[in-house]
């Protein structure tokens, strides 16, 4: 068996039906520091992220033979990790997040914006080298209550479409583009009073 | 169109997925007003920045952890799915084992008779290992395919119709 053929998501299953070790080699070396990652971005706890990891690759196991091969295996995997957390949370206190309203633009009532519009997309371009802007945006997201902030990690951190991201978490098209869009509208706005302020609120 | 409107709007603005004429009118007013200019510039940047947020990584120790955790429950799984398999074939031996005993003693059911007769005739390797038994001691093993052969007999019993007298 050449390692490259584990490249390709049906052989790569085939394989660990088999019980091929390199097979889940293979898997855990591809998938792992995705599957840590978004755990994480969900979970904002590293044992919990730890745990859930173990769930995701143990249900892969269990569920090798029903991989169809009609949707890619990356989002198959990222719809059981996205599972795993939310069943992990459903078990937790509610985590304290911002109230996302406070956040919204406000307009007057012929719907003009109610203050002027400044423009720091230049400013922030210097600053994207920093390590500090990158944190802070971190935070900012963390503080996204999870309904958001997992829309907005699968589609705008991860990169992943607007029909996957809907598809992994079982919404509709127009829902994930609803929640995405509230949920940059927010981090611009914590953005622009970041900036304003020059530190964190 | 107004600020709300196209605020409102900006997601499909961005992702190139609106409309034509929509378009237009967004653009006419964007040109127009300062605020929404910014606006847009300001959530498109918003945008682009975090794609370079990176997910939290992984320590090396949970690394090393995650990794044996999940290698051993892998080899676990799969012994247990071989042993299921080994067991499925341990009984079915034993049921093909059963079955030519009860031919041997002539306590097959009336339709497995016929289905056995009309088999052996019909296959090679069965007649032929059926006639090396020749009524004497049971076979000391049964071939694969022979085995799989008799096990489709016992498939295709009539519902409720015991293969043999016991």
């Amino acid at each position: 068996m050449h390692a490259e053929r584990l490249f390709d998501d049906n052989v790569l299953l085939e394989e660990l039906r088999k019980g091929s070790d390199e097979a889940v080699e293979v898997l855990f070396q591809r998938f792992h520091g995705k599957i840590y990652g978004l755990a994480m971005s969900i979970l904002k706890n590293e044992s919990d992220a730890e745990e859930a990891a173990q769930d995701v690759f143990l249900t892969v196991f269990q569920k090798a033979h029903t991989f169809k091969g009609n949707s890619a295996l990356y989002s198959w995997i990222y719809r059981i990790c996205v599972n795993a957390c939310l069943m992990r949370l459903r078990g937790k206190r509610r985590q304290e997040t911002v109230s996302i309203e406070e956040f919204m633009p406000v307009f007057t009532e012929d719907g003009m914006h109610a203050s002027p519009v400044g423009d720091w997309s230049k400013e922030v371009e210097r600053k994207m080298l920093d390590k500090e802007l990158g944190n802070v945006i971190k935070k900012f997201t963390e503080d996204l209550s999870e309904k958001y902030r997992v829309v907005f990690v699968l589609s705008d951190v991860e990169g992943l479409s607007n029909e996957e991201t809907a598809q992994i978490l079982g919404l509709t098209v127009p829902a994930v583009k609803s929640r995405l869009h509230r949920a940059r509208l927010y981090l611009r706005e914590e953005l622009s009073r970041y900036l304003r302020e020059g530190k964190v609120a | 169109m107004n600020c709300k409107e196209l605020v409102y709007l900006l997601g499909d603005y961005l992702d190139g997925t609106m409309e034509e004429q929509l378009r237009g009118e967004l653009d006419v007013h964007i040109e127009m007003c300062d605020s929404c200019t910014n606006f847009l510039n300001t959530y498109d940047k918003t945008r682009i920045i975090c794609r370079q947020v990176q997910l939290n990584e992984i320590p090396e120790e949970f690394r090393e952890r995650l990794r044996s955790f999940v290698i051993a429950k892998a080899r676990e799984h799969h012994k247990g799915i071989e042993k299921y398999l080994a067991l499925a074939a341990e009984e079915r031996r034993k049921e093909v084992r059963s079955l030519l005993r009860a031919f041997r003693e002539k306590r097959l059911s009336p339709s497995l008779s016929v289905l056995f007769d009309a088999h052996r005739n019909r296959c090679e390797i069965c007649g032929a290992f059926i006639r090396a038994l020749n009524g004497g001691e049971d076979p000391a093993s049964v071939p694969p395919e022979i085995e799989e052969h008799f096990a489709e007999f016992l498939d295709a019993l009539p519902p409720g119709e015991e293969p043999y007298r016991s």
